[in-house]
């Protein structure tokens, strides 16, 4: 139990060193940008007519530090602020906090994630093993060439062909937009229902996408786990075959969880795709479309929502995992 | 089968004897092995010329047809043409050099960050190894996409090596845990023992002796990650947070979507379909060829020498 909390200790001390130096990473890169949009920004206020002291604080309100200050004084300044979950002002929606604006997009990103992720873990999961067991029948080929092939399908590839095929094609499905702006939101089923037809084909795209990952890992994982003694003791002993499956898929899935860890990253990473190209308003779109009118504090601020998801998600499954398989708590 | 009959057939197997070109043609063998394996390899050639070749064949400034806007298939626009009458065709072709060469040069930046910062980590352990290792390990967790885009407002990607620089910084973590994993495994066989006995330099014991025995690894994911590096710059150029100095597949995509529209006018959709049958093609290409690949570097697959 000991050994546990320095570990969670550990890996939470880590976590924050590394949140702490995406910061630093953001706030450089702005600082380099060409034409210093922090300058240009103070010296723009100043010719709306505003005192220095006013274009000052506002630029710092925007920011969260001042361009004249010293390097190492800005720096502590924005870091300061960060650590009150404060990330500045954003620009282009005037006079809002760039916290306010990324705490609203962040639930539909992690749930768009978080379902496809369980979803293309469970059939990936469920086909991997099929694919080994049945492994030299046409069934199980073809299984195997569907994971490879989704798995080198890039994501935007696969949005674009599932937003042509479901909205245009054969329009069964609705396009863009979280829910339909003439529903009121509320608890009831219309617009439960539309939030849910409206989310479909992200969550199809997510898991499609990662799918092809989970199979050929587990397949290959399970292929390992048949020439272990115990699988033919099993069979010796004449143990049921649905018992033995459950015996071989509970000592496969142990590799996968390191898996976790890169699909995690992958799936966050994807939203900026995915968001974009079905105009879901999560984290993803609103980097992008932070970028695109040059509102940098956004920028800045919805980057490391992403990151700290990101590192969170991972401490998580790295506690999971030693939950999981009783061999790497020793 | 008599111990005899055995026997005879031990003295008839012959070796075959190291040639000089024993590589090129066990290669050559296992890719002709099977039909699958020789188209994946053809499609790989196909789109390597189209690279090469593809912008001699035309003139600089692709010719518009203001007649025939969103022209539909036929024998003259063999792929449709886009807003401005160019054919799709001629687009794909020209624009395959940069997608090509940049991703290139992001697998080789890749492959070279990743095999040097492994290799050192792995051999020297100690405090490099733990200092690489952070390093590695926060690029591993920074989601890369959004760094990219991120990247994107302050990098010039005009240019392939621009481009192939910035992809093989973002993605070289995973390489550099493989091979220093594999490295440090190496580091306590025999051979290396009786190099570091004999005084050889560490960095003859890295490049002569252990950079061999993991380039079958090399060779996988150089493969790879060019599939990794076309699908993150296309993506870039998708999103249009990257400026357009040249005409390339993702310019194409972002084009159709957002500005013409593909998704809701069946005229645009051949402006739209063409740059993503040429990724289809190409990701089959390299699906197919990676299973030769896989038997090439590793000499465990391989049924004949």
């Amino acid at each position: 139990m000991k050994d546990f909390l320095i570990r969670l200790v550990w890996r939470i001390f880590s976590g924050l060193i590394m949140v702490l130096a995406v910061a630093s990473l953001t706030f450089f890169l702005v600082r380099m940008m060409p034409g210093d949009p922090v300058s240009a920004q103070y010296n723009q206020l100043i010719m709306q007519g505003m005192t220095p002291v006013q274009a000052e604080n506002q630029v710092r309100v925007m920011y969260g530090f001042i361009p004249d200050e010293p390097l190492g004084e800005q720096f502590v300044h924005y870091i300061w602020s960060m650590l009150h979950f404060d990330f500045g002002q954003s620009i282009s929606y005037e006079g809002i906090g760039v916290s306010h604006i990324i705490l609203n997009a962040a639930p539909w990103t992690l749930i768009l994630v978080f379902t496809g992720l369980v979803a293309s873990f469970l059939i990936g999961v469920l086909a991997g093993v099929m694919a080994a067991i049945k492994r030299s029948s046409p069934f199980g080929t073809s299984l195997t060439v569907s994971g490879s092939l989704l798995h080198g399908i890039p994501q935007f590839v696969m949005g674009l062909l599932l937003a042509y095929l479901f909205t245009t094609l054969w329009p069964i499905l609705p396009f863009g937009a979280p829910y339909d702006s003439s529903i009121d939101p509320g608890f009831n089923w219309p617009f439960i229902s539309s939030l849910i037809s409206h989310a479909v084909l992200p969550v199809v795209t997510y898991a499609l996408s990662s799918y092809g990952g989970w199979l050929l890992t587990m397949k290959s994982s399970v292929i390992t786990v048949l020439g272990d003694d115990f699988i033919l003791a099993s069979e010796i002993r004449g143990l049921k075959s649905s018992t033995r499956v459950g015996y071989i898929a509970h000592n496969a899935i142990l590799p996968l969880f390191t898996l976790f860890t890169l699909s995690i990253g992958f799936m966050f990473g994807g939203s900026v795709f995915i968001e974009n190209i079905f105009d879901y308003p999560g984290l993803g779109n609103l980097l992008v479309k932070a970028i695109d009118a040059r509102d940098y504090p956004l920028m800045s601020g919805t980057f490391l929502l992403i990151t700290i998801a990101v590192i969170v998600a991972n401490i998580i499954t790295d506690f999971l995992y030693s939950v999981v398989d009783p061999r790497i708590r020793r | 089968m008599t111990t005899t009959e055995t026997a005879k057939t031990v003295k008839a197997f012959k070796p075959n004897i190291y040639q000089g070109h024993s590589f090129w043609r066990a290669a050559w063998r296992a890719i002709t092995r099977k039909v699958s394996r020789v188209i994946g390899f053809l499609i790989i050639v196909m789109f390597t010329l189209m690279a090469i070749v593809g912008p001699y064949l035309y003139p600089k400034e692709l010719p518009i047809d203001p007649n025939n806007i969103y022209a539909p298939l036929s024998w003259k626009y063999p792929l449709g043409t886009d807003f401005e009458g160019t054919s799709n065709l001629a687009l794909i072709i020209t624009g395959a050099r940069y997608v090509l060469l940049a991703a290139a040069l992001g697998a080789l930046f890749t492959v070279i960050f990743g095999t040097v910062l492994g290799l050192i980590a792995g051999y020297f352990i100690g405090w490099s190894d733990s200092v690489i290792m952070r390093i590695t390990d926060f690029f591993l967790t920074v989601p890369s996409f959004p760094l990219l885009v991120v990247l994107s407002t302050v990098w010039n990607f005009g240019h392939p090596l621009a481009m192939g620089f910035i992809l093989g910084i973002t993605s070289w973590g995973g390489m550099a845990r493989a091979v220093r994993s594999q490295t440090l495994s190496l580091r306590e066989r025999g051979f290396i023992e009786a190099a570091r006995g004999l005084g050889l330099s560490p960095f003859y014991i890295l490049f002569r002796e252990i950079l061999p025995n993991v380039s079958s690894y090399i060779g996988m994911n150089l493969l790879t990650s060019i599939t990794g590096c076309i699908y993150a710059e296309v993506g870039l150029f998708f999103l249009g947070v990257v400026p357009f100095h040249v005409n390339n597949w993702g310019v194409m995509l972002n084009m159709a979507v957002f500005s013409a529209g593909a998704m809701s006018s069946p005229d645009a959709l051949p402006y739209l379909l063409s740059p993503l049958l040429a990724l289809l093609l190409l990701t089959l290409g390299i699906v197919l060829f990676l299973d030769a690949v896989d038997e090439i570097f590793n000499p465990r697959l391989r049924e004949d020498i």
